[in-house]
Order: structure tokens, then C-alpha cells, then sequence
């Protein structure tokens, strides 16, 4: 499993993360470029998963009750973590996609919408979530790190290597943000936690 | 003679498996935090920190783990949010593990 590095970015360094504010709410502030950041992230999820649209649809009850077009696996490689297969058994892994993975692309576009529409409602950066909105940041925050983890062949053991990377590597920039947000995740986990525990 | 054996024994296979459990299985990644996995164990299946825990260690250390067991509708259901949550996770029957 994936390990919070302790080496942070400069650049994203003024939010203090989420915190807990009170029963079941959970808030944080983000500067200009954090919430830039996410933003943009997230923009970019929700453009990947409408890239794979539902084509050929003649039946249009089909259509309706969510069985889609597709039976095989994305061939992105993103979007094959992002929209994994439940079967080892290609038939039946094909099956099950057919009938499902339109819904979970659309709970996939839900989780970053949620996160958008929250920063782009506030301009100043000020985000306070309930029990279900952290849950939503939770999934695509994840999202996004499982897409930036498979851009960065992110594997066990090899954060060493991205950590030495050169300065102006282009990588490393990625990999920072990549570090913040599992950083992030795990503020906002630390403040579901501690109301559990309670 | 030994064909129809063959055969019949095979039926009889089929007809006993419908009662095999399933089991949803969790597969270790590099991304997917501890605390995340184990957050997500206690939200999907009402676990509780000590239980989710000990299955977020077993896919750590182990490389998977059953988290949970039932019909295949149900093992179908809990996989579809797994994946919503983006946890590796795989349904099979319970007797080919």
C-alpha cells in the first residue's frame, strides 16, 4: 500500500489540511494555487471518464437502465485503474461490465463534481464538508492519485528513486502533487477517524 | 460407460455449487493508502476499526484478502463499491481460491 511521504512541496504548503469543525463537518482552506491545483486535477478526471462514452446504443431501454457498449477494458491505462475488472475470467469480466460500468463511471464523475463544485462555489478556498461531501473528496482525491500513480509507475518501494529525481525534472512537480494530495487524503481521514473514535 | 459418469458427476458438481459461497477479494496497490483502505473497510461494511484494520494488514502484508463472503449478487454489489472507491477488488467462488 501507498506510504505519505514526510518530504512536502514549497509551492503547496499553506493549507493545513482538513480539520474537524465540530459534529459530523469537516473543513479546510486552500490557497489560489492549491485550489488551482485541485481544480484543474479534477477537471481533468471528469474529462477522462466522459471520454469514454456509451456508443451504439439501439436499444434505447438498454440506454436506460445503464447496460452499455462496452464489454472490454479501457485501453488507457488510467482509465483501465480507474474502471478495473471484477473477474479474473475475461468472459465474465466482460459480462459484468457491460451491465455496470456506466454506473461507475457516473459515481467516478460524481465524487470530482462534488470536489468542483465545492471549490468553484468558493473562490476563496474555504471548503466545510458533511459526513457524505468527505466521502466524495475521499473517492476523487483517491482517483486522482491512482491516475497521477500509474502516469508516475508508481510501484512498491520506488519512492526513493522519484524522490532523487533533479530538480527541474518535470516529474518531480507531478510527484509532489501526487505526495500533497495523499498528504491531504490523509488529514481529512485523520478527522473522520477521530469522530469514530469518539 | 465412463463418459456418462463423467457427465453425471459433472451435474451433480453444478448442482452443489449453486450453494459454494463467494468471496470478494482486495487486492494490495502501491496508491491506495492504509488509512484509506481501512476507512473504506468500516464505511462499505460497518467493520469495525479493529476488524478493518487486521483486513487492511492482511492485503498489505499478504498481497489480498477476503473481506467479505455471500451470494454472488452480493459479492457482485460489494465490488462495484469497492471499485467506486477505487480498492482493487475481484469477486470469485469461495471453493477456487
Amino acid at each position: 500500500m501507498g506510504n505519505v511521504a514526510t518530504w512536502r512541496s514549497d509551492l503547496m504548503s499553506a493549507t493545513e489540511g482538513f480539520k474537524r469543525h465540530g459534529a459530523h463537518s469537516y473543513v479546510a482552506h486552500f490557497d489560489e494555487t492549491e485550489r488551482e491545483v485541485i481544480l484543474n486535477l479534477v477537471e481533468q478526471i471528469i474529462e477522462l471518464l466522459a471520454e469514454r462514452v456509451d456508443h451504439g446504443h439501439e436499444d434505447p431501454l438498454a440506454a436506460m437502465v445503464g447496460i452499455t457498449s462496452h464489454d472490454s477494458p479501457p485501453e488507457d491505462e488510467v482509465l483501465h485503474r480507474l474502471l478495473p475488472n471484477a473477474y479474473a475470467d475475461d468472459v465474465d469480466a466482460a459480462e459484468f461490465r457491460r451491465y455496470t460500468e456506466s454506473t461507475l463511471r457516473g459515481k467516478k464523475q460524481a465524487h470530482a463534481m462534488s470536489i468542483r463544485i465545492g471549490l468553484k462555489s468558493s473562490p476563496e478556498g474555504d471548503i466545510e464538508l458533511d459526513h457524505n461531501g468527505a466521502n466524495d473528496w475521499l473517492g476523487g482525491l483517491n482517483d486522482i492519485r491512482l491516475a497521477l500513480g500509474v502516469r508516475l509507475k508508481i510501484e512498491n518501494n520506488n519512492y526513493e528513486h522519484l524522490e532523487l529525481l533533479s530538480p527541474d525534472d518535470p516529474l518531480r512537480g507531478v510527484y509532489a502533487v501526487y505526495t500533497w494530495l495523499g498528504w491531504l487524503q490523509e488529514t481529512l481521514l485523520a478527522a473522520l477517524m477521530d469522530e469514530i473514535s469518539e | 460407460m465412463a463418459k456418462l459418469a463423467d457427465a453425471i458427476e459433472e451435474q451433480i458438481q453444478a448442482i452443489f455449487s449453486s450453494d459454494t459461497p463467494w468471496v470478494t477479494i482486495v487486492w494490495d496497490d502501491p496508491v491506495n493508502l492504509q488509512s484509506y483502505v481501512t476507512y473504506v473497510f468500516m464505511e462499505l461494511f460497518g467493520y469495525s476499526k479493529a476488524k478493518a484494520t487486521e483486513l487492511m494488514l492482511q492485503v498489505h502484508n499478504d498481497g489480498k484478502a477476503i473481506v467479505s463472503t455471500g451470494s454472488r449478487e452480493e459479492m457482485e454489489h460489494d465490488v462495484a463499491r469497492l471499485h467506486e472507491y477505487g480498492l482493487w477488488a475481484t469477486l470469485q467462488r469461495g471453493d477456487q481460491i
